[in-house]
């Protein structure tokens, strides 16, 4: 049995699957208003009257196609949701702890998911004005910007 | 907005999950003599006499507990071989492997039995590959207890 024991080891592997998220036309055009022109765009439904953000083909509500629906969002907006992150994971954006913010940017009226910076996590309330933070270097995707910080 | 000519955005991951792998003491044996002394040691069966590669906890066949061990190769003869094309992901990195290559399944010398080692063999040209052909273990200068520490077979 010591025999066999010194031959119980274990063994350090890693799993890797690389993937590519396609963006689709409508969270194409989003993703390149953040990189080229720096403004976050939302889409107005022509029945419903409300504006989604992050886009979508379809409305949710009535299913009317909101493909060339776009309406120009502020980059001011209103908390309406918050929760601090406190474990570290390689694929989160941040180390922690960090706020991570539901904010209703002007002229929306569905929440866009973000961090929010530049104030202690703890302080981030429900009903604080944030406005966006955008990369110097922006590549396509949400992390276009960087984050919300108090307005 | 969805015309033809629009820039369509892809984000390209790699997902990675650490993960263990616990050997039990057959397999750890199995690749501590890899590691250590660059033998190739198979497993036999008490009850039908069976050669088992890699050594494995069980006999396949009767299902019994397999302890006893053998030296076998490092020489043998090809079984089977493939040529892979497809650049399949390293699970290890992620990153694509390089292609095309060859795995072969390898009838060791010693051997009683039908069991073979699948691993690498170090020929891309199919017209030089022939099943029953001789080829040998080549194993790294730096082996770490893995199945790697075996580089590749080469044809002899």
């Amino acid at each position: 049995m010591e025999e066999q024991n010194k031959d119980r080891w274990v063994v350090d592997g890693q799993l890797a699957l690389p993937y590519q998220y396609f963006a689709g036309t409508v969270g194409s055009h989003f993703l390149t208003s953040l990189r080229d022109r720096k403004k976050i765009l939302g889409q107005r439904c022509p029945t419903c009257n409300k504006v989604f953000v992050p886009p979508r083909q379809t409305c949710e509500r009535c299913f009317a196609n909101l493909a060339d629906a776009w309406v120009e969002l502020s980059d001011v907006g209103e908390v309406t949701g918050v929760t601090v992150i406190n474990y570290q994971e390689k694929y989160l954006p941040l180390p922690p702890p960090y706020a991570l913010a539901l904010i209703k940017l002007g002229g929306a009226d569905t929440p866009l998911t973000h961090v929010v910076a530049g104030v202690d996590p703890a302080n981030v309330k429900v009903g604080m004005k944030v406005k966006a933070v955008f990369a110097d270097e922006r590549k396509g995707s949400l992390l276009d910007i960087k984050y919300f910080t108090p307005a | 907005m969805t015309d033809a000519k629009q820039e369509l955005i892809t984000l390209p991951q790699i997902l990675s999950i650490p993960q263990r792998f616990a050997t039990g003491p057959i397999m750890g044996r199995f690749l501590r003599e890899l590691r250590d002394n660059k033998r190739i040691m198979a497993n036999v069966c008490p009850k039908c006499g069976r050669f088992q590669l890699p050594a494995r906890e069980v006999c396949a066949i009767c299902r019994v507990p397999v302890t006893d061990f053998v030296e076998v190769g490092p020489e043998g003869v090809i079984q089977s071989f493939d040529l892979v094309y497809y650049a399949s992901p390293d699970p290890l990195t992620g990153k694509a492997r390089k292609a095309p290559y060859t795995t072969t399944n390898v009838l060791l010398d010693g051997v009683k039995g039908e069991d073979t080692l699948w691993h690498l063999l170090n020929e891309t040209d199919p017209k030089k590959i022939k099943r029953g052909m001789r080829v040998r273990a080549v194993f790294n200068e730096v082996r770490t207890g893995s199945m790697h520490d075996i580089k590749y077979f080469e044809i002899i």
